[in-house]
């Protein structure tokens, strides 16, 4: 008898992650600081980006460079909320970094999250990076002349061409929003499955609760 | 909640919480900032520098940077892969050079496909321009270097008068009409349409050809001017005074440091030191020392510490209560 593959799915769910997990109403009372706001911010931060991206995508880059173009005054602006929300997202990643770090949050088997996070920040900067390229200003235009040559001293070069307008903006709003989206999730699914990590040298319960 | 969950936080208390209304709460305050961010500080977009622009506005550099290339001066014209099959000045760390392990595949010929090329399109239209590049293409390598190197002297004393330049006389052969040729091309408008034609595509995106071209000198003139070279930390500037990718500041700053700042091999380097970081960062749950460090920073104990002070407000069971975590 084949293996029914919906009921694995189900097992696995319901093994791994309940409503509970994923829409928590309640959490550890030590979850109480401003350090677990940062990975929500630069959720949000990511939020307003594809918000932002998908708008520029429709009407295209002359709307968003505030050219002749009717609404490129709205464009325009539009461009700038998903330039703030870049700096946003990673003055909000560094800090949940740095936080993360100072909160050993990779105890208690949670290096998986840690390491699905690094692997993200490293895809957020590298998308960024085409974010730049592909704005078809003089960032794009210097920084595409001067990036190719540490690409292509590692030979990333060969695939990647910084001075390829179209794989660069196809990459930015495609393959790297994806990718990253994929790794965020898989970050979350960790994150909402383990729940929030204890405080190092946290006591047991029979020694805090009243 | 799940099993795992369960049994990890059986010891702990539990307190209300509402995922959804916190990270609306955020989501809301983080449109709110970015949105007055864009309002008032608008963002960055200095527009590029084109051939029309370098032509009409300065001549000579146009003339220069075009009898630069068509000399073989070119900043990719001996560049290795993926640009020329030439290997020797490909990057290498410790007799590494990843660059040439795929070849030449993006080929670029600097004199061929920046210069002649694009001359052959305005020989179409212009027959001086066809005579000069028929009599170039005629003559020895040697008479065509002798030309351009004379030219690109004459060049250095050259004057502009309302958008004409001068040279002192001399035996330049075609190569003034060629550059010329080149100079009206820019001034056309039509310099980038030239250099990106020849892709194949009747709608080509790729812009390889047309960024090449003022790489070398114009364009690290105008970086200069917005501090975005790269030994003014450029990676991570912005124009104007907007905030640019600051998260790579470890990466430039790589550049401002020996080997690095005067290295052939200064990119490779830099890269293999920040793959090497990223991969500490990665693997960092396992590395001793880093993953032990955050117990004796303390600076968890400022995080969690509501969390401390109630432990400290409590005594173990053995001992009897010594206080309430909610006091």
């Amino acid at each position: 008898m084949s293996m029914n593959l919906t009921r694995s799915a189900q097992r696995f769910l319901t093994g791994n992650l309940t409503l509970e997990d994923a829409l928590p109403t309640r959490m550890p009372v030590y979850v109480s600081s401003v350090a677990y706001l940062f990975g929500v911010t630069a959720l949000s931060a990511i939020g307003v980006l594809v918000v932002t991206g998908v708008t520029m995508s429709v009407f295209g880059p002359e709307w968003y460079h505030g050219g002749e173009a009717p609404g490129s005054g709205v464009g325009r602006f539009v461009n700038a909320i998903h330039f703030w929300s870049v700096q946003l997202l990673f003055f909000a990643l560094i800090a949940h970094v740095a936080t993360k770090y100072a909160m050993a949050a990779w105890r208690d088997g949670r290096w998986k999250t840690w390491m699905v996070g690094a692997l993200a920040l490293g895809v957020a900067i590298f998308s960024a990076l085409t974010g730049f390229l592909a704005q078809t200003n003089w960032d794009s235009q210097w920084i595409a002349v001067q990036a190719k040559d540490a690409l292509n001293a590692v030979g990333i070069g060969a695939f990647f061409n910084t001075m390829n307008t179209g794989q660069v903006l196809t990459l930015h709003v495609v393959a790297l929003p994806l990718l990253l989206g994929l790794l965020v999730g898989v970050h979350l699914f960790f994150i909402r499955r383990d729940g929030p990590v204890k405080p190092i040298d946290a006591r047991p319960q029979d020694e805090q609760s009243n | 909640m799940s099993n795992r969950t369960e049994e990890y936080l059986k010891d702990i208390p539990m307190k209300p919480y509402d995922l959804l209304r916190e990270g609306l709460i955020v989501l809301g305050l983080a449109t709110v900032v970015v949105v007055i961010l864009a309002a008032v500080f608008r963002s960055p977009d200095y527009p590029t520098v084109r051939g029309e622009d370098v032509a009409n506005l300065e001549p000579i550099a146009f003339l220069q940077t075009s009898a630069d290339i068509l000399a073989g001066n070119h900043g990719v014209q001996d560049y290795g892969p993926p640009y020329t099959s030439d290997s020797e000045n490909a990057q290498s760390l410790l007799g590494v050079a990843p660059a040439n392990w795929f070849g030449a595949t993006i080929p670029v010929d600097p004199t061929e496909d920046l210069v002649l090329r694009p001359l052959q399109r305005v020989a179409i239209l212009n027959s001086d321009v066809a005579n000069a590049l028929q009599e170039y293409q005629a003559a020895s390598p040697d008479e065509q270097q002798t030309w351009v190197t004379a030219y690109l002297d004459a060049l250095d004393e050259a004057t502009e008068t309302n958008g004409e330049v001068s040279i002192p006389p001399g035996d330049y052969g075609p190569v003034p009409t060629m550059m010329n040729g080149m100079l009206a091309l820019g001034r056309a408008g039509l310099l980038e349409g030239a250099l990106d034609s020849g892709s194949g595509l009747p709608y080509s995106l790729d812009n390889t050809k047309s960024l090449l071209f003022f790489q070398d000198d114009v364009d690290a003139a105008v970086a200069e001017t917005l501090d975005m070279k790269g030994d003014q930390w450029g990676v991570s500037n912005e124009t104007g005074r907007f905030p640019g990718a600051w998260w790579l500041w470890p990466y430039a700053f790589l550049y401002q440091i020996p080997p690095m700042s005067s290295s052939p091999n200064a990119d490779l380097q830099a890269i293999a030191i920040a793959f090497a970081a990223f991969l500490l960062l990665l693997l960092l749950p396992f590395i001793p020392i880093i993953r032990w460090l955050p117990r004796h920073l303390g600076i968890h104990r400022l995080i969690w510490r509501d969390w401390y002070r109630r432990s400290e407000n409590v005594r173990p069971k053995a001992d009897g209560p010594r206080g309430s975590i909610n006091a």
